[in-house]
């Protein structure tokens, strides 16, 4: 049971990585791509459709770390205390940005949520280079390390260059390139390799802490039997919203 | 304050603040799933307008139970890694099932829910709410059990240093569990329907015009569903008593949230069942009474408060009841500092967000129907859902 809970853990983490990764791209190139109210509504439209999809994968990492690595939750999250505060401003920020900017009127209102939408984009990719640089070295490094911050810098890049891809295939042409499916999958399993190395790396470690049988089984009852209609939930998302002139619609309610 | 009560602050700060929104979107969400089954089955525009509108208020309500979920759920290795460390092999499978079976589906189908509008099927498009709405009540059913394991921990015994599951089915039918989750999700109802109530009645004291059918019929809906989550969560209350735990509501803290909850909640439930029920029919014209139901919405929210508080608060010093005590809950080596700096950021970020939240949804109410974000259409487009695949 321990390896199936790891591979779930594993899956959802690198998930994470190549689902959020676009998200949080077209947030970090919302002020370069977006440099009108319009364009900003259009870039937001395209991936608004699989935010809510997305970014709930994270919430299922911190879960599982829970359920099945409970020794080691409170040390990964504890170690990286600064880190993930900052995170978690940053990702509350971001939401908050994404459900209020169309709420009320004014083009003030609307560019001050689309700066945080960036802001808070900008501070998670940033935070998960450093975070994933602390958990490479068994959170023996101090939580700003120089090479953190490169990897911090990378990820970010990897992210923005992830939305980018995406929004070339979600609407093509619209901000400049066209790409194919093939292609958003490339950059997605390119954005998951910062998440999947450190996980290569750590998979022992985690597999020596997993929680005890009953505690595993109990879980497996439980959730395994959802895991097909998690992912069929999933799969829904991406039939129901296809690139295609029917890419995004406006007004989006986000 | 020491590192303990900071840590305890910043947890009932955003607790409390998280409890204020999901609260309301248990009540709200079988609610609109309700009107959106009336629409799909009818097709009328004035039912659309019913899903739309209230939708609308839903999904805002819904932005901030999201964000300030987010920051419960990492405060727990944060700040109370004593807590996973001793009793995460038991707290931990509630708490992964409620992100991995409830959550994740519930977040899923609901932006099914707002970007499927037009675009999905129009039963497809129904059963999506359906299922947030069932997400989401088998949330509050894993939270609660996860909740009353620290209140009782039954089915878990002590092995060394920590405590082990050796029965699943004794934490699912927790004396501490079987009366309060269906209190809870009776005070859900109960504040869903005094949110319509007191809306409406917003709308309708001064004459709603066009609007004055639809709030009539919003108002009546929301007594109904008050006077029925009224009802349960008064009789689920007193059916707690038999399994409390001894000395729990001795301290002041505890003691005042429980007299605050009984003795206000006991005269609202009252005035809900024996007064707004039996004027149900005539109450959306009785505008003299109006100004009045605007002043109670707020009150199930205070009362649902209290009640936390009473069971929380009465729940100290022990983190685990009878086996880990808070202050040995903590993480080793947090210090004062860096609590007092996130919970600073915390309460600061998220009290500024839930003001703006409440400033939207009162904007939506003073705009009424019509204009609402979700659900609107492309200008030009054909609009109709189709009726199959």
């Amino acid at each position: 049971m321990d390896v199936v809970w790891f591979v779930f853990f594993a899956v959802l983490l690198a998930g994470y990585f190549a689902l959020e990764g676009f998200d949080l791209g077209v947030g970090l190139l919302l002020p370069l791509l977006g440099r009108t109210r319009e364009g900003r509504d259009r870039m937001v439209a395209a991936m608004a459709p699989y935010v809510l999809a997305n970014e709930v994968w994270l919430v299922a990492v911190a879960g599982t770390l829970f359920g099945a690595y409970p020794a080691l939750e409170g040390k990964v999250l504890y170690g990286l205390y600064p880190v993930v505060v900052a995170m978690l401003l940053s990702w509350v920020l971001r939401d908050a940005g994404l459900w209020f900017r169309r709420r009320a009127g004014g083009t003030r209102w609307r560019g001050f949520w689309d700066a945080m939408i960036a802001f808070g984009s900008l501070g998670l990719s940033f935070g998960w280079g450093m975070a994933l640089y602390a958990a490479a070295t068994g959170f023996a490094a101090p939580a700003v390390h120089p090479l953190g911050l490169m990897l911090g810098m990378v990820v970010t890049l990897l992210f923005a260059w992830h939305g980018w891809t995406f929004l070339a295939w979600r609407a093509p042409g619209e901000f400049g390139a066209a790409r194919q499916g093939r292609a958003l999958v490339v950059s997605g399993a390119v954005a998951a390799l910062p998440a999947a190395g450190v996980l290569a790396g750590a998979m022992p470690y985690l597999m020596e802490h997993s929680a005890p049988a009953a505690t595993l089984n109990v879980l497996s009852l439980m959730v395994l039997p959802f895991a097909p209609i998690m992912l069929g939930a999933q799969v829904w998302v991406w039939r129901t919203f296809r690139p295609g002139k029917d890419a995004f619609r406006l007004p989006s309610f986000f | 304050m020491d590192v303990v009560d900071l840590a305890r602050t910043q947890f009932a700060v955003t607790g409390g603040l998280h409890f204020l929104f999901v609260l309301l979107t248990l009540g709200l969400a079988p609610l609109v799933a309700l009107m959106h089954t009336r629409w799909a089955r009818s097709g009328r525009p004035r039912d659309e307008a019913m899903v739309r509108f209230w939708g609308q208020i839903y999904v805002i309500n819904y932005a901030l139970g999201i964000v300030t979920g987010l920051v419960m759920e990492f405060q727990f290795g944060l700040a109370w890694s004593g807590l996973s460390h001793y009793a995460g092999d038991v707290f931990g499978a509630p708490l992964a099932m409620e992100t991995l079976v409830a959550f994740f589906l519930e977040s899923t189908f609901l932006g099914l829910w707002i970007f499927g509008w037009g675009r999905l099927p129009r039963w497809l498009h129904l059963a999506c709410i359906w299922l947030v709405t069932l997400t989401a009540y088998a949330s509050a059913f894993f939270i609660m059990m996860a909740n009353s394991f620290l209140q009782n921990p039954a089915g878990a015994v002590a092995r060394g240093d920590r405590l082990e599951l050796v029965d699943f089915g004794a934490m699912l039918t927790n004396k501490a569990l079987v009366f309060s989750l269906p209190h809870v999700v009776a005070a859900g109802l109960f504040t869903g329907g005094m949110v319509l109530v007191g809306a409406s009645a917003y709308r309708l004291r001064r004459g709603a015009g066009e609007h004055q059918d639809f709030f009539a019929r919003s108002m009546r809906l929301g007594v109904v569903t008050a006077a029925i989550g009224a009802f349960f969560t008064l009789g689920f209350g007193y059916a707690q008593f038999a399994g409390v735990q001894e000395g729990k509501f001795e301290n002041t803290g505890a003691a005042l949230g429980l007299a605050v909850m009984m003795e206000i909640g006991q005269l609202l439930v009252l005035f809900v069942l024996f007064v707004m029920l039996p004027m149900i029919r005539s109450l959306p014209r009785r505008r003299w009474a109006h100004p009045l139901l605007i002043a109670l919405t707020p009150l199930p929210f205070v009362l649902a408060i209290a009640g936390w508080i009473a069971r929380e608060v009465g729940r100290q010093p022990w983190m685990v009841w009878g086996r880990l005590t808070v202050a040995d809950a903590l993480s080793p080596g947090l210090s004062a500092g860096m609590v007092a700096a996130s919970l600073g950021a915390f309460a600061g970020v998220l009290g500024l967000l839930a003001v703006v939240d409440y400033a939207l949804i009162a904007r939506v109410v003073r705009r009424g129907p019509g204009g609402n974000d979700l659900g609107a259409g492309v200008p030009g487009e054909n609009r109709a859902p189709a009726l199959t695949f």
